[in-house]
């Protein structure tokens, strides 16, 4: 009936929030540059150790990293409560890239064995760390919410993702899993991908949108079939992938969860059809466009699955790389171009105020130049997974350049933010 | 169909010509004339609440309000609504008071609302400065329902009296933080403090894309002065706005009134 809510609010400092954007902005141009300059090598069979790393500095570095960080801002908005402690979340970040680095190193050089499993243990840390200093704030909501049930489930699944890697890692060394080492890897990365990034997406982005596109007014019943779908799904596969002889359910969990996808789609379309904001801005751009590479990727996913196309030379790579790139990295580009120009804005602005000029959000960053950048990304994307899976070598040097432009054009934007003082 | 959970201020705007039900049910709605506290105090009270203010009947009225926008309005339905109110119809019964005189705090709300006003900041100020054992006495000259749950979210119980034509309604900290002894504080001088908003600025940020909605409102605390309430209507609850009103010296009491609509009202802070 009534909602009565004092002046409790907070927000963290930018100064940890904005290490862990920097931090994995940092990444991203790393990873397209990485790529540019090994192009060549990024080919034929997935589990090999430059593709391994690169992949870690893609869902650990970069992507993992921006998570956290929007995590520690969007927590105390989202669900209403102070973080349960700013120092952790500072220490936090230094022990996390600090795993990052060693796990990236150890699998670039294959260093397995002690060197590995090391880094994977302070990763672990890390994991735990931000799991626990999460949970601890959110006990103290008053009101539950659709987004806390999304971050509980993706904190839930980080952990597993977390522990199921550290066993990778050992296995690497002092084999003792005893199915398929390869099989636990695709386990390892469909909980990753579907259970950690994805569920933190879903609760994260059913906020986001609406607060920048100003929807409202629109049903929720599918996202929650879709958190239904998805988390069954998963967890069914995770229960029958040690028995081989239950393989139909395995496919039947497989399409569960694919289905979920599509209803979480078929969501953000409802969200977006109901904006009030009808011009789509930069951010809203790069939203749209992962969400149409996600729908490909998840049909993609299905026949890799149940059919034996994964024999197919490279489709696997292909498939892997729309995912961080077509879908999470479109995304989360587009998310920051929203979230970084505001956070900065309402750090070193928002107290001036009614008291002085302020820059507008849209002065802070040159959109056309982000929007070259957009092009390029969604140009050089689709292009590279085409020229791999037929592996055109001298179309990938070409599309990966692309790729690192449009990279040098997001970073150039986020630079611009992060510098403007005045 | 007009039920018991409906919003007053909903009610109005949907069908306006039951503001002459209400009138015609008890002279207490009279209040709602005025379009200031119809925006503020109906939209945080329901038909039945309404009802329990006003001492009418609340099947009475259902019937009559529901009369005046339907005349299909069946028996049936009437029925269920009798059965579905029942429980609830059981009052509070007063129980006896015994408050230490100078442990009490007295506000006496009628002047506010009789010049007009939501007396709502007022009561909320005051619960804020009351010490340990104090007992606030708000004074009234209906039953202010909806203030039970507010504050007793905030951990205070009520025992209401009537007297006459007058309600007399003590608020006290739940036993457990009351039963504590208390050691007596000064008592400050500011037992009799009132603030009187006579101004109300509104401003309405729904449909603005952030940081818009937040400019706004701290271009707005300019002509917000120590007698002035600031109302924003906003889409949702400005988290990050609470930090940069603080700041300032402001303060902020947000209500919910329907998903995608909250009222924020903004006030600068006594010092």
């Amino acid at each position: 009936m009534i909602q009565q809510t004092l002046t409790t609010a907070y927000s963290p400092p930018l100064k940890l929030v904005g290490k862990y954007f920097i931090a994995g902005i940092i990444s991203y141009f790393l990873l397209c540059l990485i790529l540019l300059i090994n192009n060549d090598s990024i080919i034929g069979f997935h589990f090999q150790p430059k593709v391994l790393a690169i992949t870690h500095i893609a869902t650990l570095g970069w992507i993992t990293m921006i998570i956290f960080g929007a995590m520690f801002q969007l927590v105390p908005v989202v669900l209403h409560v102070k973080i349960f402690s700013e120092r952790l979340a500072e220490i936090n970040f230094w022990i996390f890239a600090a795993g990052i680095t060693g796990l990236v190193y150890g699998f670039w050089h294959f260093n397995t064995g002690t060197f590995l499993t090391t880094f994977a243990i302070i990763l672990n840390v890390a994991f735990f760390l931000f799991a626990a200093n999460i949970i601890l704030s959110m006990r103290k909501m008053k009101e539950w919410n659709f987004t806390a049930t999304h971050i509980a489930a993706a904190l839930f699944y980080l952990i597993i993702t977390a522990i199921a890697g550290l066993l990778l890692a050992i296995n690497l060394g002092h084999p003792f899993i005893k199915i398929s080492h390869l099989q636990y890897l695709n386990l390892h990365a469909h909980t990753a991908f579907i259970g950690w990034v994805l569920m933190i997406i879903m609760g994260v982005v059913y906020n986001l949108i609406p607060m920048f596109s100003l929807s409202h007014g629109y049903s929720i019943t599918p996202g929650k079939y879709s958190f239904a779908a998805i988390n069954v799904g998963l967890l069914g596969i995770n229960a029958v992938m040690h028995s081989p002889e239950l393989n139909i359910m395995f496919y039947i969990f497989s399409i569960i969860i694919a289905l979920g996808i599509i209803l979480f789609i078929y969501q953000v379309y409802l969200i977006i059809q109901k904006r009030m904001r009808k011009k789509l801005d930069i951010g809203l751009k790069h939203t749209v466009v992962s969400f149409a590479i996600l729908a490909v990727v998840t049909v993609l996913g299905i026949i890799l699955t149940i059919t034996n196309a994964s024999e197919i030379p490279n489709l696997t790579l292909v498939y892997g790389f729309l995912i961080l790139f077509g879908f999470i990295s479109i995304l989360i580009i587009g998310q920051m171009y929203k979230i970084v120009p505001f956070l900065v804005w309402y750090h070193r602005f928002g107290s001036r105020v009614g008291k002085e000029k302020v820059p507008m959000l849209r002065d802070l960053y040159n959109e056309n130049i982000g929007m070259y950048g957009f092009y390029l990304m969604i140009i050089s994307i689709p292009a590279i997974a085409v020229f791999t899976l037929f592996n055109i070598k001298i179309l990938l040097l070409i599309f990966y350049s692309v790729l690192f432009l449009s990279a040098l054009t997001f970073c150039f934007n986020m630079y611009k933010i992060f510098m403007r003082k005045n | 169909m007009i039920t018991k959970d409906f919003k007053i201020s909903k009610m109005l705007s949907a069908y306006p010509q039951t503001l002459k039900v209400l009138l015609n049910a008890s002279p207490h709605f009279k209040k709602l004339e005025n379009k200031v506290l119809r925006k503020t105090l109906a939209s945080r009270v329901t038909v039945e609440q309404a009802a329990k203010i006003a001492g009418v009947d609340l099947n009475y009225l259902l019937n009559e309000l529901n009369k005046s926008i339907n005349s299909s309005y069946t028996d049936t339905q009437k029925q269920k609504e009798t059965n579905m109110n029942e429980k609830k119809s059981e009052g509070q019964i007063p129980t006896e008071i015994n408050f230490e005189p100078d442990k009490i705090k007295r506000l006496d709300v009628r002047p506010i609302l009789d010049s007009g006003k939501d007396p709502f900041m007022d009561i909320m100020a005051n619960v804020k400065t009351l010490n340990e054992g104090e007992v606030l006495l708000i004074i009234n000259s209906f039953e202010p329902v909806p203030l039970y749950s507010v504050l007793g979210n905030k951990g205070f119980d009520h025992i209401t009296k009537k007297d006459g034509d007058v309600f007399k309604i003590y608020f006290f900290k739940k036993s457990g933080d009351a039963a504590k002894e208390f050691t007596d504080k000064p008592d400050s001088e500011n037992s009799t403090e009132e603030t009187d908003f006579e101004n109300v600025i509104e401003i309405d940020v729904r449909g603005l894309e952030p940081p818009e909605p937040m400019i706004k409102v701290l271009e707005a605390l300019s002509n917000v002065d120590e007698k002035t309430l600031l109302l924003v209507h906003h889409h949702r609850e400005p988290m990050m706005l609470y930090p940069k009103l603080e700041e300032r010296g402001y303060t902020a009491v947000t209500h919910k009134i329907e998903e995608n609509y909250f009222k924020v009202l903004i006030s600068k802070k006594k010092i």
